[in-house]
């Protein structure tokens, strides 16, 4: 059964400290390694990072959605076609926001929701349960 | 008795006619092993043993607490003596730093400068130096140690946190630093957060509050130069590669061309190299490179905010700001 849970947090570098909390407590109801639990924070705080710098948002909502042994960070809705191509396209050779979540999580998607997009992280626990 | 020996009793600070120099050993098994060493084939020849060595180091702080230790003013002001005295303090300083370096080198890992632990400890030192008590009858080596280590703990303890975080949560860091070290040998793998939280007695929630603490862990390092154009960056890198120096070399052929990495010092461009080019994860690259993985975790963060700020349109291949960014 997928449980997810929502978090609405002030467009402010500071609240992603609250993000990080939120998804390390359910990384750790999954037995998730800290090394997987530290590039999912990584990828979080870089992407919101970028939606920051791209756009001018008041919030942004955080969807975290935990199934056996996979959690699933929802982050939106943003609207910046920059931010969608660094999510999306790399020129090659670098640490672009691209290759990065391509290197911290197992998948990374971009969800349309009529005239904004969300991005979705996910992250699958390695290894047997501890 | 020899004339330096019938000279020493008299003239006690005359630093001129000192028996052997000892060398401390900057080896901790060797530190540990014991036998003292004396600076050249010399001082063997004259069969000067370790009992000699220790008269140098009781010699140098008789005449260095004789002098500072004094209730005579004539001592203090005779600028002779305070020379001399401080001459000996100099000396028995220089005498015990590479112990300092020995001691530091057991905290190179936990992320602050190898040379600015060196510096601290050598803090201990000059205390351990100027506090001795001849009367107790222990060798300064036995006095120093704890002083030494005292002072790099309070250091990491009071000014290695940019952000005041509560004392009980940097202990819990700290330990959970150690912690995370034992357990990846023995699992064989990352540990998890509940693992964490049993083997350093604390709960779950306590664990990651703790590691969020790490975030605000640190700031002085990122005052150093990207470049480490110092040489003593690169001096801590040697310390800290040793043997990986031919991988090294082989990342730097083929990495050095990506943007913004010429910004990088050379073990931050290593750890992104290892990371984000080679796959390997934080725990692998901590066994790799010999540091902790609390501590490869940050250096992977501050090397991708130093190329940000370096590259700040790296993350931006569009042009500049367009139309369709809807704001």
């Amino acid at each position: 059964m997928t449980e997810r849970i929502s978090l609405e947090v002030p467009a402010t570098l500071s609240a992603l400290s609250t993000v990080r909390i939120v998804v390390g407590g359910l990384g750790a109801r999954l037995d998730f390694s800290l090394d997987d639990l530290d590039d999912l924070f990584l990828a979080t705080d870089r992407l919101l990072g970028a939606a920051l710098d791209a756009e001018e948002l008041d919030s942004i909502r955080v969807d975290v959605l935990v199934d056996d042994g996979t959690l699933r960070v929802s982050a939106g809705a943003f609207t910046s076609q920059s931010l969608r191509q660094q999510i999306s396209v790399t020129p090659g050779g670098c640490i672009d926001l691209c290759i990065l979540l391509q290197r911290l999580v197992d998948d990374v998607t971009v969800e349309e929701q009529d005239a904004c997009f969300c991005v979705v992280m996910t992250k699958h626990r390695k290894g047997p349960v501890a | 008795m020899s004339a330096r020996d019938e000279r020493r009793p008299s003239d006690p600070l005359d630093l001129e006619s000192l028996p052997g120099q000892r060398r401390i050993p900057e080896d901790e098994d060797e530190a540990e092993g014991t036998e003292t060493a004396h600076e050249g084939p010399a001082a063997d020849r004259e069969g000067r043993g370790k009992a000699d060595s220790e008269k140098l180091d009781q010699y140098l702080l008789r005449v260095y607490h004789g002098w500072k230790d004094s209730e005579d003013p004539r001592v203090h002001d005779d600028p002779v003596k305070r020379k001399r005295a401080m001459d000996a303090r100099q000396q028995l300083i220089t005498m015990y730093l590479p112990l300092v370096r020995s001691l530091a080198r057991r905290y190179a890992s936990r992320g602050e400068h190898f040379d600015d632990l060196v510096q601290v400890g050598a803090i201990g030192l000059i205390k351990a130096i100027d506090r001795f008590d001849l009367e107790r009858g222990v060798e300064l080596t036995t006095y120093a140690t704890p002083n030494i280590v005292g002072e790099i703990k309070r250091y990491f303890r009071d000014k290695g946190w940019s952000v005041r975080v509560p004392r009980g949560l940097q202990e819990l860091n700290i330990r959970l630093n150690k912690v995370i070290d034992e357990l990846v040998p023995k699992l064989q793998r990352s540990p998890t957060i509940n693992e964490l939280a049993e083997a350093a007695n604390a709960t779950p929630e306590e664990v990651l509050e703790a590691l969020e603490t790490s975030q605000a862990y640190n700031s002085v390092s990122l005052q150093a130069s990207p470049n480490g154009e110092s040489g003593e960056e690169d001096a801590g890198l040697i310390d800290y590669l040793g043997g990986e120096e031919e991988a090294y070399d082989t990342m730097e052929d083929r990495t050095t061309l990506a943007p913004g990495f010429a910004k990088l010092d050379k073990r931050e461009r290593y750890i992104l190299h290892l990371r984000f080019f080679e796959g390997l994860t934080q725990s692998q690259i901590a066994e790799r490179v010999g540091i902790s993985q609390m501590h490869v975790s940050r250096l992977i963060r501050r090397s991708l905010e130093k190329l940000r700020e370096e590259i700040g349109d790296l993350d931006n291949p569009m042009p500049p700001r367009s139309s369709d960014d809807e704001r």
